[in-house]
């Protein structure tokens, strides 16, 4: 019975969590994505070059650089949404972002906005892709009909967003451009 | 043949061994069930002159419908079954059917074909797939219209064979392929068809497809060519047009047809789109059989929520040659129903 207790507590948690979970508003009514994090150990440069190559290599197949300072770096990509239903699942649309990122000494911020919701259908051959070209702006408020799916749609989408952001933060912490760089270790069995 | 062929298998082998190993993706599943309620005006189920929607007064079945999606690295496949009536005796061919056994009505087979991308502009695909022809497709979830077109019921529904497709560009790609005669899982005249698709995207939002098959098909060898294409035009607003021409080739068989079909959709609100379809479809004379045209005029709302869609419809056709049925049975120029379908995605 305790553990029952115990189990239903948890989930309950668990959920509450979930629900916490939610995009801020930035001055324009728009969501954002906001961080700001301290890197002392890296020089302005070092973090600039390395999120150039984050968006120009590591994320390559869904970024596209579009401006870039000596202190910022403005880029546009999309990000697949998931419908999961245990482990399998399928794509049900993308969402479009603006990622801008900025460095000072010892510390670099980034944000995504300008969040644009594209549905996915499955096509004659089976294949999911976008309905159509025009995103919706992921702050509307939908009707009554569709909010369960609406709010599907915003939780997977700050997932993705909280994932990626991760990503972003452990690649400019660690130089992955010179670890590609070095040759694989090679072992000789002449010599022991 | 053989030898195009053979260039086209060696080619993809030697690019398959040279390949990177990429990752996995997780397994895709999904699908659809529907259900309709039909009514005919005139209480005869034989108005209907258009695939699917066949019953009269009648809560009935359409069918079920499961994909399975998968790659890995640069292969991946699409197997796609359906069961019930719209997938199975409504559709052709029933695939517990082969030259030793007559047709049980199992199931439909919608997809099943392996594609492999050699590059991000060029890939291949081999097996049974959803025809490249025309607007409309099988699947209810693919349409908005619940019943369909003069065009879809007289069209290819599926094509065998083996495609390649360049895309020269997100605006820009082409497809070419070999293929069996329509509707068939095997080959009753060789692989004997050819097909090719030109896609260009002139601007954002409007899609366009010059499609073209030419060889075996539905009354012996013919040509079909046919336009499909949609715009987007505003948030709300969506045009789709679909044109199309086939001749059979041995021009004393009947059979060979022309039409359009125009699409406008308009999104009233948030979760509820109204579309309008418009179609004119001929078919032309044929030795002593001479040429019939039909209208159709289809009012179609799409209420969704969530994955599940109503799709209410009014349809009237017309033709003068008076091939509908009034309620006693005499024959008339129109026919009309209403119906009332429910169709779940997931």
């Amino acid at each position: 019975m305790k553990h029952l207790l115990f189990i239903i507590l948890a989930i309950f948690s668990i959920q509450l969590s979930a629900q916490q979970k939610q995009f801020s508003k930035d001055d324009n009514g728009k969501f954002i994505y906001y961080q700001v994090v301290d890197s002392l150990q890296l020089d302005k440069d070092t973090l600039l070059q390395r999120a150039k190559s984050f968006v120009n290599v590591a994320y390559k197949k869904s970024m596209r650089q579009e401006n870039a300072t000596d202190s910022s770096v403005l880029a546009k990509g999309t990000m697949i949404i998931d419908k999961t239903i245990l482990v399998a699942g399928h794509p049900s649309g993308e969402v479009s972002y603006n990622f801008v990122f900025e460095a000072r000494k010892g510390k670099y911020r980034f944000w995504l906005t300008d969040l644009l919701f594209i549905p996915y259908q499955r096509d004659r051959y089976g294949n999911f892709v976008a309905t159509t070209k025009i995103g919706v702006p992921l702050e509307r408020t939908p009707g009554k009909l569709s909010a369960g799916a609406w709010k599907d749609i915003l939780n997977s989408a700050y997932n993705k967003i909280e994932k990626f952001s991760g990503d972003f933060k452990k690649y400019l912490a660690t130089n992955k451009v010179e670890k590609a760089q070095k040759k694989a270790e090679t072992i000789s069995t002449k010599k022991w | 043949m053989k030898k195009l062929l053979t260039a086209i298998f060696a080619m993809a082998s030697t690019t398959c061994a040279l390949a990177q190993e990429t990752p996995t993706s997780p397994l895709e599943i999904s699908g659809s069930v529907d259900t309709y309620f039909k009514y005919d005006f005139a209480k005869n189920p034989l108005n209907g002159r258009t695939s699917f929607v066949t019953d009269h007064n009648s809560v009935s079945l359409g069918m079920i419908d499961i994909a399975l999606k998968k790659k890995t690295g640069k292969a991946s496949f699409v197997g796609e079954l359906s069961f019930g009536p719209r997938g199975q005796s409504q559709s052709i061919p029933d695939a517990s059917q082969d030259a030793l056994t007559p047709a049980k009505s199992s199931f439909n087979i919608q997809n099943l074909y392996i594609n492999y991308d050699f590059t991000d502009q060029f890939s291949m695909t081999a097996g049974y797939m959803g025809t490249f022809i025309g607007y409309e497709v099988i699947s209810p979830v693919g349409n908005f219209n619940y019943s369909t077109s003069y065009l879809f019921t007289n069209g290819p529904f599926q094509n065998a064979g083996i495609k390649a497709t360049y895309k020269f560009s997100d605006k820009v790609s082409l497809m070419a392929g070999l293929f069996n005669d329509w509707n068939v899982y095997s080959a009753s005249r060789g692989v004997s068809a050819i097909g090719g698709q030109l896609m260009v995207a002139p601007v954002e939002g409007w899609t366009a497809y010059i499609n073209a098959l030419s060889g075996a098909g539905f009354g012996g060898y013919g040509t079909i060519i046919d336009l499909t294409t949609s715009y987007q035009i505003t948030e709300k607003f969506k045009l789709g047009l679909n044109a199309a021409n086939y001749d059979i080739k041995d021009s004393s068989v009947p059979g060979s047809y022309a039409g359009a079909a125009l699409y406008p959709q308009f999104a009233v609100l948030d979760a509820v789109t109204l579309g309008l379809r418009g179609e004119y479809f001929k078919f032309k004379a044929a030795g002593a059989v001479p040429a019939t045209a039909f209208t159709a005029v289809t009012l179609t709302a799409n209420i969704k929520s969530g994955g599940l869609t109503f799709i209410p419809e009014v349809r009237l056709d017309h033709n003068s040659d008076k091939p509908f049925f009034k309620e006693g049975g005499a024959s008339a120029p129109n026919g009309g129903q209403f119906s009332l379908a429910a169709v779940y995605a997931f």
